[in-house]
């Protein structure tokens, strides 16, 4: 038989290791940080269509990653998606003609948002929307193009 | 409801699934005094004790404990009355992971907000009635039944209760454990008042330090009276269980056709088919 | 074949029709009545008020049910973690994607593995000590002596029990992924070379706090929850005997585990079942 004071010492240190687990999957495993994101900014772009593009789905600039998309919705009225995007606060600002693709990564991955770099001096405000945008290349319209391109000719 | 009756049991019917344990029971245990229950094996006697302490509810029937009807008390109530109550098990049912000293404070730890101080004397003191206050920082795994039993009777009269149940106390004992147990019974009735109710089939314990009898069997009581009174009773069955007789109204044979079937049925290769004719 | 014999065959086949219907019937209220059962002592045992001193049956409890099964997991984390590791890696490595070991690892442990094994390993150790523990005082009366001194076993025996095992099993499960990941990256990093800097910056694009961590600790408390729900009844409700409690300690274990894997399915399907 356990003496008590063993027996609340290795609970105690038992539900210490749970709870340092926790932190450490939080951390280490899923990536969370710990520090604000102060300057974080969001922007929205219109496509014509987001095939494949999730949220959480990766926004980028020349390969590095610089935001997330955290949120997408369907304007009714002119068949246009939009798209919100979070950009992360180390950023810095984006000038306001800045372009917005949707590629996929590989032949076959998942989707993510590439942004290519403006010339203008003005940049994108919080709330600002991304005007030059291109929608997703979806596979099977690319193969039906081909084919007529083919037929054609 | 005769005035010198703690437990006053009438017309008592209890059935576990198809069996009907008890058939319209009726007996009447006197304050103050040791009262013996007797019978033979598998006729309830455990059940009984069950009912009177709230464990079980009859079919029908009314059972008062004090005046109380156990057939229509609340949850509180019964929490109250059990207070006053202890009961010894057969297996003396201790607490397999405290020690004796814990074991006989369980229910004054539970029961009383009395602080440790208290507590500690009270349980020194119901140890050194049962004779083990030299064992208290003991396991249960470490005492001999009789011990173990001692114990459980120390734990048992730990609140001071009114009434004390003993299941089958004496079974399995050797001569001096037995001898321990009868004293220590005896005494706690003259020093607390209790009433006691033993229930047993051994008839030479039980009938020495009884002060009434009951003989139950088949669901009812079918003698009742001092141990000498009993003992020159003249129903079969009475005589038969006093007396130890091997057979009599509780046959000797299990039911089965005569043994010259038997023969001829397993000469002839029909198996064993159970068929009583 | 006659008219006659005709009728009798087919009045025996409709007896055993019957005969086999109304058994059917009879184990199926059997088993509703077990359940009803059960869900009564889980109700009076949760919503029974504690009382002071009764922390101190929780804190022996969480020391029985999760300290004492820390090593299993431990150890069971560690080889799981590099074995998947390790087929991971030669698949991957086939494509070119070493980096993705990370990632996968993480993702299959956190979403699935973690809570699974955890569980199942849990229903073996913990689930049958429990059952063992409280059959053992049911059939040496324990339970009842404890009832006729005006203490409910509910909450003294079965409360302490459960809520020791809804607490212990989700930190089992968070030590079990940490383990496996860490083992993993031994596997992958030191022993084969992958790039330690792709293993987890990869895995930490990948891995979400909400679906991934979020989600599998919910499937862990849920299966918790049944788990010990099975435990602490089978031992409750076991014939008093030395057969008795062996078949309800399997029991537990069998149901347990069963339970477990048909509520992942469940849970899997409910949770993440939007595949696009």
């Amino acid at each position: 038989m356990m003496r008590m004071r063993t027996v609340e010492i290795s609970v105690g240190a038992f539900v210490l290791a749970g709870a340092i687990a926790f932190v450490v999957l939080m951390v280490q495993v899923s990536g969370v940080s710990l520090e604000t994101d102060s300057g974080a900014y969001k922007l929205y772009a219109r496509f014509s269509d987001v095939a494949g593009l999730r949220v959480r789905s990766k926004v980028s600039m020349a390969g590095v990653t610089i935001g997330r998309v955290a949120a997408i919705r369907v304007d009714t009225t002119y068949g246009e998606a939009e798209v919100e995007i979070q950009i992360n606060g180390n950023t810095g600002p984006l000038p306001i003609d800045t372009g917005a693709r949707i590629l996929t990564e590989g032949i076959v991955g998942a989707r993510y948002i590439s942004l290519m770099p403006g010339a203008d001096e003005e940049t994108l405000q919080d709330g600002d929307t991304i005007e030059d945008t291109q929608g997703a290349l979806v596979l099977e319209n690319l193969i039906g193009d081909f084919i007529t391109r083919m037929g054609d000719s | 409801m005769s005035a010198d009756a703690y437990i006053e049991i009438r017309d008592l019917h209890f059935s576990r699934g198809t069996r009907k344990i008890f058939d319209g029971l009726s007996m009447a245990i006197p304050r103050g005094r040791i009262t013996g229950i007797m019978g033979p094996s598998g006729t309830g006697k455990t059940t009984l004790l069950r009912i009177i302490g709230g464990q079980l509810k009859p079919d029908s029937g009314s059972v008062l404990v004090d005046g109380v009807d156990m057939a229509r008390v609340s949850r509180d109530q019964l929490f109250e009355l059990r207070k006053r109550m202890g009961m010894l098990f057969q297996s003396s049912a201790l607490f397999t992971d405290l020690t004796v000293f814990e074991n006989v404070a369980f229910p004054l730890r539970e029961h009383t907000p009395l602080p440790e101080d208290s507590i500690r004397d009270l349980v020194l003191m119901k140890l050194n009635a049962v004779g083990l206050r030299g064992a208290r920082d003991l396991y249960p795994s470490q005492l001999s039944g009789g011990m173990a039993r001692r114990v459980a009777l120390a734990r048992a009269i730990a609140l001071d209760p009114d009434l004390l149940m003993y299941d089958e106390p004496f079974t399995g004992q050797d001569p001096i454990a037995m001898g321990v147990l009868i004293t220590l019974i005896k005494n706690l009735n003259l020093a607390l008042g209790t009433t006691n109710i033993v229930v047993s089939h051994d008839i030479h314990e039980t009938s020495s330090i009884a002060d009434q009898l009951y003989v139950i069997a088949d669901g009812r009581v079918i003698g009742a009276g001092s141990p000498a009174e009993l003992e020159v009773d003249d129903s079969p069955l009475i005589r038969q269980f006093m007396h130890g007789r091997p057979d009599g109204p509780v046959p000797f044979h299990f039911p089965a056709s005569t043994l010259e079937r038997d023969f001829l049925r397993a000469a002839s290769g029909a198996g064993n088919r159970d068929t009583r004719s | 074949m006659t008219a006659g014999s005709r009728a009798t065959v087919f009045a025996r086949f409709a007896r055993s029709i019957a005969a086999l219907l109304q058994h059917l019937g009879a184990q199926v209220l059997a088993r509703l009545a077990k359940l009803g059962q059960a869900s009564v002592m889980w109700w009076l045992a949760i919503w029974g008020l504690p009382r002071r001193g009764d922390f101190g049956l929780l804190v022996r409890q969480i020391y029985s049910i999760g300290v004492l099964s820390l090593i299993i997991i431990v150890l069971s984390a560690f080889s799981i973690g590099s074995v998947i590791a390790l087929q991971f890696y030669t698949q991957l490595a086939r494509f070119g994607a070493e980096d993705a070991v990370g990632l996968g690892l993480a993702l299959v442990l956190l979403r699935e593995l973690g809570p699974v094994v955890t569980g199942l390993l849990f229903a073996g150790r913990a689930g049958s000590a429990i059952t063992a523990e409280i059959g053992l005082m049911k059939s040496t009366e324990q339970l009842s002596s404890m009832e006729m001194m005006g203490v409910d076993p509910l909450r003294r025996i079965v409360a302490p029990r459960l809520w020791a095992g809804v607490i212990s099993m989700p930190l089992l499960a968070a030590i079990f992924n940490v383990v496996a990941i860490y083992g993993g990256a031994v596997v992958a990093v030191q022993w084969l070379g992958s790039d330690p800097g792709g293993f987890w910056s990869g895995m930490q694009d990948a891995v979400e706090v909400w679906e991934d961590l979020g989600k599998g600790t919910i499937k862990s408390i849920v299966f918790a929850v049944f788990i010990t729900w099975i435990a602490v009844f089978q031992g409750y409700d076991t014939e008093p005997t030395a057969e008795g409690i062996g078949r309800a300690t399997t029991r537990t274990v069998v149901l347990s585990s069963v339970m477990v894997l048909a509520l992942d399915f469940a849970l899997t399907l409910g949770m993440y079942g939007e595949f696009k």
